[in-house]
Order: structure tokens, then C-alpha cells, then sequence
């Protein structure tokens, strides 16, 4: 047994060794590629005629992936614009137009001959992630900086986006949390915010396996306010040593669903003068809180209804 | 008094964290989302006893965004981080609800009333946004400061 653990832990510091050799060896071939010229310069340009614009074409397209991976996960239309081109004059291509809008990005270059470069590239509005805009910045801070090659760049940023969004148990619970604080805010009573908790948890389960199954944003929103309404409504009516207000439930309840952040985003593009994208964006807002409130009236007028006029 | 404040500033710093988790914000910003969204539901808080809620809705936009600018360059990331989780206490999620509320009444004056209130509200806070994002992105740096600072005095020391 003793043996056995030994022979273990002696193939377990070989392993570290290893890597750690490793490691250092790829820091070394990394210091070597990015001590000499421009990572990207070919030093033989005659007996590689189409090296350069090859390599042009790679930067450029590490540039609108860059793009591409900011553009979805929710970041300012000119934080996209100023990413392309510091990568592009990290790596020395002057001549670079990029148009960006809220869905797409549009993209030339060109050398000193001719146009090398054309792409356009369709962005669906999607889920947000903001840790990954954060660490999309991050690289496209140290590639202006010098300190990322090319071939690093694309590695890391092909690492970034598979970065997973926080797990789903984590963010129910914090769906909860948020519901029942603001509840609290909004002066209710500590029961109430209790409650709000409770069913803040509930819809982000369903939000969680909306996303899952690629409900549109309509019935997860529709749904989703309708589902909030009914689970007040049920709380009301059970006999509770306390007084609920179905208001305070509804309102605390219903903050997971609200659009914050394309609604900041539209204001700073607006801001920025990019009118076309903060049109675009404030109006998936605005329908956000439109379908919420289908979702709440429904339910209310048909209970309205059933219980013959006699509102709470 | 003390309690109430007390307990508000924990809800809002709990709160603003928990949106921000929502958000996916990477773990090391938590602290900073949440005292952005809590100074900025404590302005809100001690300018509504003086002004109106849309007022007081303008100035809390003003503290978190001009909160998050700073934090965003002390930090290096992105404004977006602290602006979005901390502006989430003034949203008026409670106007839309009345709003709505009061249509399916029938009582349609309270329910323009209500909206219109909301939509002050909503004004307030792209007021308050626009207003400090505009301000250039240098003077949120020290060295430019510094620099003009030094340059004023050689100039008045010529």
C-alpha cells in the first residue's frame, strides 16, 4: 500500500517537472518569436511571394472575430470599432475601414496595391456575457501593448469564447437574491421580499431552460411575467398570519426580466452619436418591457374577470 | 433612521451583486459592482426627501456612472461591468407595473399618470448616463492630470 502511494506520488512530481519543463520551453520559443521582428513579417519576401497578404488576412480576421466575440456578448458599438483597429495597428495594417452595427460588422482593407480584404458578418442578438467582453478587452489591451503574438491571440481568444456562462444553480439563486433585495428596496416588508425570493428562483428556472431549449425572447418574456403574476396571485390566496400585497410581490419579481443591459447599451451608443445600433437596441428594450407587461395584464385581466370584477 | 439606512445599504450591496452575477461579471468585480449600485441607491435615497423621484433618479444615475467611469479605469475593464448591475435599483420596474396594472382596471387616467412618471423616470437615468459619459475619457486618468498640473505651473514659472 505504502508502496503503491510512493510509486504514485514519484510519478506525480515527474508529471509536474514535466510540465513545469514544458511550460518553460514554450515561453522560451515564445520570447524567441516575439523578441526578433513584427511576429508577423516575413523575413524571405522572395521565396514567399503571397506570405505577407496571407498573414494580413489572418490579422484581420483575428480582428473581426475579436469583433464578432464582443459584438454578442454585449459590449458598446465603439469598444468593437476601437478593438479592430488597435489589433490592426498593433500589427501594422494602416489602411482598415470598419462599420458596425448592433447586428452586424462590415470590413476592408487594403495594401499598398490593392484590396486585400472584404468580409461581412451577421451577428444575431443574443444572450450577454460579460465576463468575456471583459476578457476580450483585456487581450486586445496586451496586443496593442506588444505582448501577444498572432498565433497567441488566436489560441486565447478561441479560449475565451468557450468560456461557459456562470452555472445555472448559481444564477437562479442570485435571481432570487436580487428579486427579494430590490423587493426589500422597494419598501416592502421582510415577508414579502421572503416571497419575492422565492419566486425569483422559480422564473429563472424557467428563463435557465428557456435559454436551454431556444425559446425566443417573446414567450420567455410573455411567459415569464405571466408566470410571476399567477405564482402573487396563488400567494395571495393562501391564509397568511401576515399581510401580502400583491404589488410589492410583482414588482420585486419581475427585475430578472428586465432588459438593463441593452437599455444601458442603447443610451451610451446613442450617446456616442451611433444612432443606427441605439435605435435598434433601445427598441428590443422597450418591446422587452412591452411583452413583460402582456405577460402581467394577461394574467390579471383574466382573473379579473373570473373573479367578476373584484381586484385585489 | 440608523437601521433603515443600514438595512438599505446592505440590500442594495446584495442586490447589486446578485445582478451582476446575472450578468456573468467575472468574480473580482463583485465588491466594486456592489458599492457602485449602493452609493447609488443611497443618493437616490437621501435626495428624495428634497426633490422629486425623478430628480433624485438623476442624481443616483450620476453618482453610479460617474462611480463606474472611475472604477472602469482603476481597473481596466470595461464600464459596462459596473454601470449595468448598478443602475439596476432605480430602474422603475414598479411605474411599468402600475402602468399596466391600471390599464387592465380600466382606470386609464392613473395608468397615464403612472406611465408617463415611469417614462420621467427612464428620461432621468438617460440623462444622468449621457451626461457623464460624455466628459472626456482623459480627465479619469491621474497622469493627465499630473501632467496638466505640471505644465501649469512651468508656464506660469515662464
Amino acid at each position: 500500500m505504502t508502496e503503491k502511494e510512493s510509486m504514485k506520488e514519484d510519478a506525480e512530481q515527474i508529471n509536474v517537472k514535466r510540465i513545469k519543463i514544458a511550460d518553460s520551453d514554450l515561453r522560451e520559443a515564445v520570447r524567441e518569436r516575439t523578441d526578433g521582428e513584427d511576429p508577423i513579417a516575413v523575413p524571405e519576401d522572395g521565396r514567399n511571394p503571397g506570405g505577407k497578404k496571407a498573414d494580413m488576412r489572418e490579422v484581420l480576421d483575428l480582428a473581426m472575430n475579436m469583433g464578432r466575440v464582443l459584438l454578442k456578448n454585449g459590449a458598446e458599438i465603439f469598444r468593437v470599432e476601437e478593438t479592430i483597429e488597435h489589433v490592426c495597428r498593433r500589427f501594422d495594417i494602416a489602411d482598415v475601414e470598419s462599420f458596425v452595427m448592433s447586428n452586424g460588422i462590415f470590413m476592408t482593407a487594403r495594401d499598398e496595391e490593392e484590396e486585400v480584404y472584404a468580409k461581412v458578418k451577421h451577428i444575431p442578438i443574443s444572450g450577454f456575457h460579460l465576463g468575456i467582453v471583459t476578457e476580450v478587452n483585456d487581450l486586445s489591451r496586451e496586443i496593442s501593448a506588444g505582448n501577444v503574438s498572432l498565433a497567441e491571440a488566436k489560441e486565447r481568444l478561441r479560449r475565451i469564447e468557450a468560456m461557459p456562462p456562470k452555472r445555472g444553480r448559481f444564477r437562479v439563486f442570485a435571481a432570487g437574491i436580487g428579486s427579494g433585495c430590490f423587493c426589500y428596496l422597494l419598501q416592502a416588508n421582510l415577508w414579502e421580499s421572503m416571497m419575492a425570493v422565492v419566486i425569483g428562483c422559480l422564473l429563472y428556472v424557467f428563463v435557465i431552460f428557456g435559454e436551454n431549449h431556444r425559446l425566443s425572447k417573446i414567450i420567455i418574456n410573455i411567459v415569464g411575467g405571466g408566470f410571476i403574476t399567477i405564482m402573487a396571485l396563488l400567494a395571495l390566496q393562501l391564509p397568511w398570519p401576515f399581510p401580502v400585497r400583491m404589488d410589492k410581490l410583482i414588482i420585486g419579481s419581475i427585475l430578472p426580466l428586465v432588459p438593463g443591459l441593452a437599455f444601458v447599451n442603447s443610451i451610451r451608443d446613442i450617446a456616442n452619436s451611433d444612432f443606427i445600433s441605439g435605435i435598434v437596441r433601445i427598441v428590443d428594450a422597450l418591446l422587452v418591457f412591452v411583452y413583460i407587461a402582456i405577460g402581467v395584464g394577461f394574467v390579471l385581466g383574466c382573473f379579473n374577470k373570473l373573479t367578476g370584477g373584484v381586484m385585489l | 433612521m440608523t437601521g433603515f439606512v443600514l438595512v438599505n445599504m446592505f440590500c442594495s450591496f446584495l442586490g447589486t451583486i446578485a445582478f451582476s452575477v446575472l450578468f456573468n461579471v467575472p468574480r473580482r468585480f463583485y465588491l466594486c459592482c456592489g458599492l457602485t449600485g449602493m452609493a447609488g441607491w443611497l443618493c437616490y435615497l437621501a435626495s428624495e426627501n428634497i426633490a422629486s423621484v425623478s430628480t433624485s433618479t438623476f442624481l443616483g444615475t450620476m453618482l453610479v456612472v460617474l462611480m463606474s467611469r472611475m472604477l472602469a479605469v482603476w481597473m481596466k475593464c470595461p464600464i459596462t461591468v459596473f454601470l449595468v448591475p448598478g443602475i439596476f435599483p432605480l430602474i422603475p420596474g414598479a411605474g411599468v407595473y402600475y402602468t399596466v396594472y391600471n390599464l387592465v382596471q380600466g382606470n386609464l387616467a392613473e395608468a397615464a399618470g403612472r406611465g408617463i412618471e415611469a417614462l420621467k423616470i427612464a428620461f432621468a437615468i438617460v440623462l444622468g448616463i449621457v451626461f457623464i459619459v460624455t466628459i472626456p475619457k482623459q480627465w479619469f486618468r491621474v497622469s493627465y492630470w499630473r501632467r496638466r498640473l505640471r505644465g501649469a505651473s512651468e508656464n506660469s514659472d515662464l
